[in-house]
């Protein structure tokens, strides 16, 4: 069911992991697997409050321990619905702190000496020195527990989905045709329980079911050999030897149940019919055997079937499996987690007194309720700086997951440590992750090397963004920035809608040539209009514009669009087919800081649009999304930046360029301090 | 260089809450007490805050910087454990204090690992003013593949390396291509690893000199703020060398870059991690570096 599971520390050490497929543990070791996609993508972009994280097929959920660093994560296939991976991770948090926790102390202790005096003396490990820890001794003992609880949750949840899938089998009986088992082999779950005929079946298919289940808890200990066999077992023909008993029984069971009819089935038509649990039955027994030997070594199948006794039904810890002490420090250590937790309340009442001696000794815990206030505070905060309410929300909650659990030390107060926490977070997410170097890339792509019969692209930007925002104005800007750099720029006029958008954009042209670069008295022939008239096609447009400018030897187009409003899908296909037919380098998404709340809604949609759009028209610009924002009238809104913020947490894409005024010289680059500063000044 | 202003700042940040302490603890006991507890924290505050100054001054970290993937946090760990455990992306910084040279030796040094991804890689500026030594890992099995996004990250690094202030010893560079056995050596005259250190030499002076030549004659873009021109000045700085227009590691002006290979071998099964034989296949790979690390200290 699972495919991977791990637990490591927040500085990327991997504690533990295990991978329950082939493909899985190839894919675990390398740079693209779903551990390392869920801290790139999600978490470090402080994107820590969504549920669980969707990548390749995979589906990660993750939890954190804080005061520990540890970050427990289980990926699995998308398309199974595994209600119980939350309760497991759960679980393996509690169990795993609880049993390892000194030695955990003295890892995590060993990642932040910072004194260079000495050498952190180590009590968990027994050795004296870091080198001597062996790790996988120290955790030998977690193999056992995490089979034990993995395996409870399995049978649960099967249990549970058998449980609801049982009142609706007698009711198919009647009108579904039979199946022939050999095609019940690969159907879902689900689907095999309701394509039954009679009892017989129904049995014979949740023993199958239930084997397949087991069978992938224990893949990895080698499934191959004995699958073949058992599947043979639970899957013989009617008529074959094993079956004759429950034959009969299903006589008898049958009369009942036309007696009973649509009533709830009684406690021994459940014993009756369940044929999960290890009845002496002949097909049970046979198909137990061959499950155990998929399951365990030969060396240990003595002790194991007996084991397999108990472990059926609603396997409770300390109850199951007596003969084993694994069970014994699982229950034990889950129960004192239950009880603890009142304990730990009381002494949250003990009043503010105890707090501030917790605080004075370094040792205050930040818990959810401390926090909640100061958090809610700063949310106000983020929002009066014109951070979009879903933003400062998400961003705020992401704060407090990275801080519950934490100890503050000396007189550090909650405000500060979460002030702290906040401006970390803000850096993190207004940091570009990828390069805002325009310049660079344009003369990369203009002097990488090309095949002598290819002729050179230009290097081609497209502006997006709704109506008014001042694509127009900060395009004019940017030629002027790239016209400084000696680069030769075409402007392709696409936006044939609004009346005067051409000519404004002539006029900047006018306007740009007559300004000197580097000493000339102009730069006549560096900047180019190139225009169509209103009412045409935009994708158009556009690729004549750069055809043109590949046969002028012009290095950058800069293509102006039409402002549209996000929701306007048959403007927005038309845009994404310009995206698609063209494939620009950049596609800028320009949008003006007054906005709010709306910037969500804006980015979110133009992007989604592109990118569904774009794909389905095909071409060479497949499924192309926003590779960068321009922030315009930054100038109108003093400190309240918060636009800057919402932007880059929706798209994940850097801020390129920021207009702060009027004239041609009024575009900046964004200095991430600087932001992170104005938003979180009073 | 947006951090350097802060950095000063930090120790005075820190003591300054400590006068706040003694009126929570003696608020009930006469005023004598008040006056020699007051008295002591000024004492204890000025221990600390020249206690930091010295370890901040006498600098004994080494920091480990460079892009994702690289494994920065697993030759920590080898350094550390003395067992290469397996790792993934980092989330935050390590930083651990190892025992140099034979063993009972007192030499000990701070290494600090850095994460890479460029949304928090700017971090290892924080850690630059202690910093004795930083090395840049290079995995040089990939960057054929990713050389400019490497070649930015070290950009950025030789840029905070020049425009740290005079007063500071510099720290001194290292280059480690890292993953050399991930190469396959086609002569066998050459071993991998100067195989790696040439490779990733190469290909980091040829990204280096077109970020370099891309800056020359550009009319960059001010930056919001007033401190707009210092961060645009600086990026030309990082790059300057003694001769010619091009970049060559041996030309530039920030001091000399040392060049190493090494690998390390992660326990990927279990057997043969109980085994021990890996523990001793990982140590070897970083000899090199241990070596450099010891001639510094």
């Amino acid at each position: 069911m699972l495919d991977h599971c791990s637990i490591s520390h927040k500085g990327g050490v991997v504690l533990w992991s295990r991978s329950f497929t082939p493909a899985a543990s190839h894919l675990a070791t390398s740079p693209a697997s779903p551990v390392n996609s869920l801290i790139r993508e999600a978490l470090i972009e402080g994107r820590t409050t969504e549920e669980k994280f969707e990548k390749d097929g995979y589906a990660v959920k993750w939890t954190f321990v804080n005061d520990l660093e540890l970050i427990f994560v289980v990926a699995y296939q998308r398309i199974l619905q595994l209600t119980y991976v939350d309760d497991l991770l759960a679980a393996l948090k509690t169990l795993f702190v609880k049993l390892f926790e000194p030695l955990l102390a003295t890892f995590v202790a060993s990642l932040h000496a910072l004194s260079s005096g000495k050498l952190s003396i180590s009590s968990g490990f027994g050795g004296d020195t870091p080198n001597s820890w062996n790790f996988a001794k120290a955790l030998e003992s977690w193999d056992n527990v995490f089979n034990k609880l993995l395996r409870s949750f399995e049978e649960k949840a099967a249990q549970e989905r058998k449980s609801r899938l049982r009142p609706m089998a007698p009711r198919v009986v009647a009108d579904e045709p039979s199946t022939p088992p050999s095609e019940d082999q690969d159907t879902a779950p689900s689907q095999s329980a309701s394509e039954t005929v009679d009892e017989q079946q129904i049995s014979r298919n949740v023993q199958a079911l239930k084997n397949r289940l087991r069978g992938r808890g224990g893949k990895r200990l080698g499934r191959g050999s004995g699958r073949p066999e058992s599947v043979h077992g639970s899957y013989s023909l009617p008529g074959s030897d094993s079956d004759t008993p429950s034959k009969s029984k299903r006589k008898k069971n049958t009369k009942e149940q036309r007696k009973w009819g649509e009533s709830a089935p009684t406690e021994s038509d459940m014993a009756a019919l369940d044929f999960s649990s290890d009845k002496p039955s002949a097909n049970g027994d046979d198909a137990h055997d061959l499950d155990i030997q998929a399951l365990v070594d030969k060396a240990s199948l003595g002790t194991r079937t007996q084991d397999g006794m108990y472990e059926v039904k609603d396997w409770e810890f300390g109850k199951g499996g007596g003969n084993d002490s694994t069970d014994d420090v699982i229950s034990r250590a889950l129960n004192t987690s239950n009880s603890k937790s009142t304990p730990a309340a009381s002494t949250g009442s003990l009043g503010a007194l105890g707090s501030l001696f917790a605080r004075l000794t370094g040792s205050k815990v930040l818990t959810e309720e401390d926090l909640q206030p100061v958090l809610e505070g700063m949310k106000q905060h983020l929002m009066k700086k014109n951070v979009a309410k879903e933003i400062a929300d998400k961003v705020c909650e992401g704060v407090g997951e990275g801080l519950v659990g934490k100890k503050i030390g000396g007189l550090q107060t909650i405000n500060a440590a979460v002030r702290l926490a906040l401006s970390n977070s803000l850096t993190r997410i207004l940091t570009p992750k990828t390069s805002t170097d325009l310049l660079l890339s344009i003369r990369t792509k203009l002097n990488s090397p090309l095949p002598s019969t290819q002729q050179r692209l230009p290097y081609s930007i497209t502006f997006v963004g709704v109506n008014g925002v001042g694509k127009s104005t900060n395009l004019s800007k940017v030629a002027f920035w790239l016209i400084q750099n000696g680069l030769r720029v075409l402007i392709a006029a696409c936006d044939t809608f609004r009346s005067g958008a051409v000519e404004q954009l002539r006029v900047h042209v006018r306007n740009l040539s007559m300004l000197g670069m580097n000493g000339a008295a102009d730069s006549k022939g560096r900047v180019e209009l190139f225009e169509r008239g209103y009412g045409k096609d935009a994708a158009g447009i556009a690729r004549e514009a750069i055809s043109y400018a590949k046969d002028n030897d012009f290095d950058v187009v800069l293509i102006d669009t039409a402002g549209r409003m996000q929701d306007n899908e048959p403007l927005m296909r038309a845009l994404a087919k310009l995206v698609a037919v063209n494939n620009p380098d950049k596609i800028l998404f320009v949008g003006e800081a007054l906005v709010g709340n709306e910037a969500v809604d804006q980015l979110t949609k133009f992007d989604r649009a592109l990118r569904d759009f774009s794909s389905a028209s095909g071409g060479a610009g497949k499924g192309r999304g926003i590779d960068g924002m321009l922030v315009t009238k930054w100038d109108t809104v003093d400190d309240k930046v918060g636009a800057a913020l919402s932007m880059t947490y929706v798209t994940g894409q850097p801020i390129v360029f920021v207009g702060t005024g009027q004239t041609y010289t009024d575009l900046r680059q964004l200095r991430v301090a600087n932001v992170v500063q104005a938003i979180l000044s009073d | 260089m947006d951090n350097d202003p802060q950095t000063p700042h930090e120790p005075a940040a820190i003591p300054t809450p400590e006068p706040i302490s003694t009126p929570y603890v003696s608020t009930t006991s006469s005023q004598t007490t008040l006056f020699a507890s007051l008295a002591f924290a000024v004492i204890l505050l000025v221990f600390v805050f020249l206690a930091r100054r010295k370890s901040s001054k006498r600098g004994n970290a080494v920091l480990l910087v460079g892009p994702c993937d690289a494994g920065k946090t697993a030759i920590l760990s080898t350094l550390v454990y003395k067992q290469t455990l397996p790792t993934h992306t980092s989330l935050q910084t390590n930083s651990s204090v190892i025992a140099l040279g034979p063993p009972n030796s007192q030499k000990t040094v701070q290494v600090v690992d850095i994460p890479g991804h460029p949304r928090i890689r700017d971090q290892f500026k924080e850690y630059l003013a202690q910093a004795k030594a930083v090395v840049f890992v290079v995995d040089a099995s990939t960057v054929s593949r990713n050389g400019p996004a490497v070649a930015e990250h070290l950009h950025r690094v030789l840029q905070a390396l020049t425009s740290l202030p005079p007063s500071q010893q510099p720290p001194s560079l290292l280059i480690l291509a890292h993953k050399s056995d991930l190469l396959k050596s086609t002569t066998s005259t050459t071993n991998s690893e100067q195989l790696a250190i040439n490779r990733v030499r190469t290909i980091l002076e040829r990204e280096l000199e077109k970020r370099k030549a891309s800056q020359v004659g550009g009319v960059g873009m001010e930056g919001l703020g007033e401190d707009s021109m210092e961060g645009q000045g600086g990026e030309v700085d990082g790059l300057e060398c003694s001769g010619g227009v091009g970049f060559r590691f041996k030309d530039w002006e920030g001091g000399e870059v040392g060049f190493v290979g090494s690998y390390v071998r992660v326990g990927r099964v279990a057997e043969v991690k109980e085994d021990g034989e890996k523990g001793e296949e990982g140590e070897s790979g970083l000899e090199a570096l241990e070596e450099w690390l010891d001639e510094l200290a």
